[in-house]
């Protein structure tokens, strides 16, 4: 479940699709919000994507068996890159890697244990460890409707 | 003049001009295929040479030059894209000139180059399934990417570890967004979901990439070339197979909307497969 934990969280840094996970509103860097983020980052995330959102060290590489290592949430990550509504996506469905080598799932879904809420709160969270730029950058992917639908 | 005469000169100029179109043809036909693209029209091809642009419809069975402004003609194109879904929608793009769009299959152009911080444009490429989204590479500012059609350009990433020297959006399944890129470098193909989470090494390719193209029919397809030939991956970029070329120096790959392979060559040759490129034949372009 650990694991599974971690992984989750790496979606995170990885984010997906479309997708609602409450409404579109997006999810602002408020510190009552992250704060309470930060508690939920601790018990499903840290684990696998650090106590500070550092990531795994080598996670720019698929490890020995052949999958990816949990990524950075931090600004040295890529969460930054996704829109809340691909992040909140992420957190809740999961992900696959294509060309993970073995069957498992790069990051488990949350569904049923992170509350839509929470996740919101999560990401939060993880708005204040990116910097001014990278906020600036994920507010207008936020606002942007673009993305297909979830066909992959 | 008798009418014996009338017919000597006739004769004489008839040969004049078919020796002068020959030699157009051989002179067009030696200059190098720097681009090829093919998207919007299912049998619509475009080929572009350094300054010149041609499309070829039916497959590239009938070839008529497209204008160009005076901005590209005294430039040198480096790259085209064709959208999906869009007829007679055409970018190009190289260094000193920017992006260039067309409407109307080349008849007129207009530049769209607002957000890039400068002209000198490496590689440009449209989404396999958005139509009026775009990416383009300006080396040593990175990847830029446009929602409307090049009206608006804003960075987006900074691009893979080596230069890019033409890159490929793609709708292959597996992506946290809404596709992928490959990008051809100087040390093989690069690979990336296009929220540029992450480039990769796509496979083993440990050497200079000259040109990258996918099949939309089979999304998991896709070509490189290197020095060594023309290859195939068939899980997205895994495993790469070496393919029996019609020519050395390979220097442009697209595949049609219908699964017809185009290769254009340093030496401006052009080839097309039917087949998955099992087969070629020699266009005459």
């Amino acid at each position: 479940m650990r694991s599974l934990v971690s992984v989750a969280c790496i979606v995170l840094a990885a984010g997906v699709a479309p997708a609602h996970a409450g409404n579109d509103t997006p999810v602002a860097p408020n510190s009552e919000q992250a704060a309470s983020g930060r508690a939920i980052y601790q018990t499903y995330c840290a684990s696998c994507h650090g106590a500070n959102g550092e990531g795994a060290p080598a996670w720019r590489e698929r490890d020995a068996r052949g999958e990816l290592p949990p990524p950075p949430h931090d600004a040295q990550g890529h969460a930054w890159r996704h829109s809340d509504a691909m992040l909140s996506r992420m957190i809740l469905h999961g992900w696959r890697d294509p060309f993970n080598k073995t069957e498992r799932v790069t990051m488990p879904a949350f569904t049923g244990t992170i509350a839509p809420q929470e996740v919101r709160f999560v990401i939060a969270y993880l708005k204040t460890l990116w910097t001014p730029e990278q906020r600036q950058f994920q507010r207008e992917e936020s606002q942007r409707q673009s993305f297909a639908p979830a066909a992959h | 003049m008798t009418a014996a005469s009338r017919y000597k000169v006739s004769t004489f100029w008839i040969v004049i001009a078919a020796a002068s179109l020959l030699a157009n043809v051989a002179a067009r036909a030696a200059e190098p295929i720097v681009a090829l693209a093919s998207g919007g029209d299912v049998d619509t091809v475009f080929i572009a040479r350094a300054n010149a642009l041609y499309r070829g419809d039916d497959a590239g069975r009938r070839w008529t030059r497209v204008a160009l402004p005076a901005e590209i003609r005294d430039g040198a194109i480096a790259t085209l894209a064709a959208p999906a879904k869009r007829q007679g929608v055409l970018y190009l793009a190289g260094p000193g000139f920017g992006v260039w769009h067309s409407a109307d299959g080349g008849r007129s152009w207009v530049a769209r180059n607002n957000g890039l911080p400068s002209l000198d444009v490496a590689a440009l490429a449209a989404h396999a399934d958005q139509p009026d989204t775009l990416y383009t590479y300006v080396p040593g500012k990175g990847v830029f990417r446009s929602e409307d059609a090049g009206a608006r350009w804003k960075w987006i990433d900074n691009g893979p570890r080596g230069p890019i020297g033409q890159f490929i959006h793609s709708n292959m399944p597996g992506s946290m967004q809404t596709g992928w890129l490959f990008a051809a470098t100087p040390k093989g193909v690069s690979r990336s979901m296009d929220c540029f989470c992450l480039w990769q090494d796509a496979g083993g390719l440990v050497a200079a990439v000259t040109t990258v193209a996918y099949d939309p029919r089979e999304p998991k397809h896709v070509y490189a070339a290197t020095a060594k030939g023309l290859l195939l991956s068939t899980d997205g970029g895994e495993e790469w197979t070496l393919l029996s070329a019609p020519a050395s120096r390979i220097t442009a790959l697209a595949v049609s909307p219908t699964g017809t392979v185009f290769l254009g060559t340093a030496d401006g040759g052009l080839y097309r497969s039917n087949d998955q490129a099992k087969s070629w034949e020699r266009v005459d372009a």
